[in-house]
């Protein structure tokens, strides 16, 4: 096990350099710059001029590319341009709301899409099985800033039981309270989520059941509840639990609809404003971390798909 | 009765203790007023920056020599008094010898010189006054003398406009620094509000200035005694429009601004919230290139496609209601000190492709492609660009329509060879020698010669009446020459909760903090 996981760190390294060699490339490509975002309208070319010279943006790409990596070897990501902050800091600033949100809304999408898509499996062709696949084709087709504004709209201004929008930080004021802010957005982001979770849970099932040793099992005389959820349903979880993983990822770093939406300081915002400002530091930052969390996400699951499929061995 | 019996007192002890705990509730509770503003500011930096949200921040904290007052006048802020030589050419101020920076010292002539010559040098705006200076010296503990080369007219407004304009840092912080923009907590003023924090993606903070000395004069526009009535000032970076709105409305917000025209109707008949228009209008701005491409030196072209247009279509299509929008040429406001008529018979009402069709082909237009950039960052701009350049199309003008996001936008027009006409908005000025497009630098680059000789008489002068009639001149060159086209003014509007006391019925250019309290 331990050999295994060191092998495929070690394998992560050279992914990480060619997805930080793509990222730096790739932003130094489009045009416009930081110092012309940050001088304004009214700046002459002279001053942007003076300022892309003070901030190194003059030197050739290669040098500015391996200063970066350099210093990111030693774990030092830079400062942000525009906020004249460690890169580290804002990215931090930004994982705590992303990470509690994608938790947030993991819980909502195992404990609604997974119980859902087993009772359409199990009841296929039926009415249950209609109502469920109608109501997950519906969540999955709602838009979801439509959603996040309409919950804002009837939840949090028209009955006020919720914030309409922001996140004050759990981490610094310790205040669980402060969860609240969070729901809102969990429940738009898990609506989607949740479909599609129910509609790969239902065809993973739908799947195994025509596998001989359900047949099997059947035969046998076991129970059909047992026979769903100890044979079909463990079976099915594999390629669950695989998108689970990589929804994950998503909703920490993608989530840019629904964190502009509710106003939340998420990753997903912090990427798309960055890009915006051309604040080079914290785009190349962010990529790197994200990188660095698919990397894990995927490691994990494939440890856990090891547990729940003794045939898949770890190499 | 209930005193005598121990549930009596029980009770009597429970509600001197809540009372109690509610006064020093009270006492400790820190009112923070919360404003939900469109996108974080690129920095606090406003010498450096026009930036409108870098301005709405810093007009709490940072102060200027002179202010304008509701009436559109710069008058003496930090400044005491100042005499002017009769010649023009010496101006001599004496400071307020009672102001504090929110470091604890007190501002002194060199603070000033300091912050004036760093602003001169990299500042965009401040270019423009010191262009026109010999020096900048302190003459005293409390005493300024700006040398001028020349007689120039708008000195006191440019040192009155905070937007890109020069505010008064300390020595230690702003001597000899260049065109990289201060750190957040470098902003050290002198206003009623001072930097707190700024955490990236939540908010920028500001809090009471408790030693702050105001202005003894009464409270007049951007001048005269301001007060902080709440003890900290919170900017948040809320980017979706609904989501604003929501956040007064649920009273998560105190104020918003920048609410988008379809919901006017609306708010105005919501008692949750109130609407606050603003007072001076936003400008699309069409800049024709002078420097390079199909219109150097072709100004019956750009006549040809400003007879083209009709502005009314674009403003409806971009502002929405008709309290939002007026599609008028001028480029001050009716009601305005500097409105004038100055030829806006030419501004086009009603849009005539056959005439454009002809006067096109009179300015020797062959259907060559016209390259208009456009960006989808700002939806007044893009409102207006898309349908203006429907109307050119339909005039059986070329046109090549490029949509960049800003800052490629922004990099692309400052190469004379890449564009023909590109849009902008651009801000109310105090002063007509604020307009970018009397720029000769900024990117269009009218420098015509009528355009220079006109522009030279017009800041070498202070006589009001002679300003007044010069810039008429200079309006009515600007419909001949066509270096810019202006189908109109925007008004944009904000809104805050009922409880907010003490804000003006309609704002000057922008929202400011002083003086407001909640309730």
């Amino acid at each position: 096990m331990g050999t295994f996981i060191l092998k495929r760190l070690l394998s992560a390294i050279p992914t990480l350099l060619i997805a930080s060699l793509l990222v730096f490339s790739f932003i130094h490509l489009i045009p416009g710059d930081p110092a012309s975002v940050m001088l304004g309208d009214m700046a002459d070319t002279a001053e942007i001029e003076a300022l892309r010279v003070q901030m190194g943006l003059d030197r050739p790409i290669w040098e500015q590319y391996l200063t970066w990596l350099g210093k990111a070897l030693q774990g030092d990501l830079g400062e942000s341009i525009y906020f004249q902050e460690p890169v580290t800091r804002v990215i931090a600033e930004g994982a705590e709301t992303s990470i509690l949100l994608a938790l947030f809304t993991m819980v909502l999408i195992v404990l609604i899409g997974i119980p859902a898509g087993i009772l359409s499996a199990a009841f296929h062709g039926g009415k249950t099985d209609q109502v469920v696949s109608g109501t997950a084709m519906l969540f999955a087709s709602i838009p979801t800033f439509w959603l996040g504004l309409y919950l804002i709209f009837t939840v949090a201004v028209g009955f006020g039981w919720l914030p309409t929008s922001g996140f004050p930080s759990v981490l610094e004021s310790g205040d669980l309270s402060n969860l609240k802010y969070l729901i809102l957005p969990a429940i738009t982001l898990s609506a989607p989520n949740s479909a599609l979770v129910v509609r790969l849970v239902r065809a993973g099932m739908l799947d195994t059941m025509r596998d001989d040793y359900v047949r099997t099992a059947r035969a046998k005389g076991l129970l059909e509840h047992k026979v769903i959820l100890r044979h079909v349903f463990r079976n099915a979880l594999i390629g669950v639990v695989a998108t689970l993983g990589f929804t994950f990822v998503g909703l920490v770093s993608e989530a840019v609809v629904t964190e502009t939406v509710f106003a939340l300081p998420g990753i997903g915002r912090l990427v798309v404003q960055s890009i915006l400002r051309r604040d080079y530091p914290v785009i190349q930052g962010i990529i790197l971390v994200v990188v660095v969390f698919y990397i894990l996400v995927n490691l994990i699951v494939d440890i856990v798909t090891t547990h729940l499929d003794p045939r898949v061995k770890m190499a | 009765m209930i005193g005598t019996t121990r549930w009596g007192r029980a009770v009597r002890n429970l509600s001197a203790a809540t009372a109690l705990a509610v006064i020093s509730g009270a006492a400790f509770a820190q009112e923070t007023l919360k404003v939900a503003i469109t996108d974080e500011p690129p920095h606090l930096d406003t010498q450096m920056t026009t930036a409108t949200l870098t301005t709405i921040v810093n007009l709490n904290m940072m102060e200027t020599l002179y202010a304008f007052n509701e009436a559109g006048e710069a008058v003496p802020f930090l400044v005491a008094s100042d005499e002017l030589s009769e010649d023009g050419l010496t101006a001599v101020l004496t400071l307020r010898d009672d102001v504090k920076f929110h470091n604890g010292d007190t501002m002194s002539a060199q603070d000033v010189v300091d912050s004036l010559d760093r602003w001169g040098a990299h500042g965009g705006r401040g270019k423009l006054l010191y262009d026109m200076i010999e020096s900048v010296e302190a003459t005293g503990d409390a005493e300024v003398t700006i040398t001028f080369k020349g007689v120039f007219g708008p000195w006191k407004n440019l040192l009155a406009f905070v937007n890109g304009g020069p505010a008064i840092y300390p020595s230690e912080i702003i001597k000899d620094r260049g065109p990289e923009p201060l750190a957040p907590e470098e902003n050290i003023g002198t206003g009623p509000f001072k930097f707190g924090e700024w955490r990236p993606n939540r908010y920028i903070e500001l809090t009471k200035f408790e030693e702050y000395a105001p202005h003894d004069g009464p409270a007049d526009g951007y001048a005269g005694g301001h007060e902080a009535l709440v003890d900290k000032l919170q900017f948040i970076a809320v980017p979706d429009v609904g989501t604003r709105v929501s956040g007064v409305q649920a009273g998560d917000y105190d104020y918003a601004e920048r609410i988008t025209g379809d919901l006017y109707a609306e708010l105005n008949d919501d008692p949750s919230v109130e609407t606050i228009r603003h007072g001076a209008p936003t400008m699309p701005l069409l800049f024709f290139n002078s420097a390079g491409g199909i219109f150097k030196e072709n100004f019956a072209l750009r006549r040809a496609i400003m007879a083209a247009l009709t502005p009314s279509e674009a403003m409806a299509i971009a502002a929405g209601p008709e309290d939002l929008w007026d599609a008028q040429g001028a480029f001050y406001p009716k009601g305005n000190r500097w409105y004038t008529e100055g030829g806006l018979d030419s501004f086009p009402q009603q849009g005539d492709p056959d005439k454009a069709r002809q006067m096109a082909e009179e300015a020797g237009y062959k259907g060559e492609p016209i390259r208009f950039m456009l960006t989808t960052s700002y939806p007044i701009m893009y409102d207006t660009g898309n349908v203006l350049v429907q109307q050119m199309k339909d005039a059986g003008f070329n046109i090549d329509l490029q949509i960049y996001d800003w800052p490629t936008l922004v990099n692309r027009r400052a190469e004379t060879d890449l564009w023909d006409i590109f849009e902008t908005t651009h801000g109310a000025v105090p002063d007509p020698s604020l307009f970018t497009f009397l720029n000769d630098n900024y990117p269009g680059w009218w420098t015509s010669p009528e355009k220079k000789e006109l522009e030279a008489k017009f800041v070498g002068t202070t006589d009001a009446d002679e300003r007044m009639a010069l810039w008429t001149d200079l309006q009515a060159l600007a419909y001949e020459q066509v270096p810019v086209f202006k189908p109109g003014d925007v008004y944009l509007y904000d809104i805050h909760g009922p409880n907010l006391e003490g804000l003006p019925e309609q704002l000057l250019i922008w929202p400011a903090f002083y003086g407001v309290a909640k309730n």
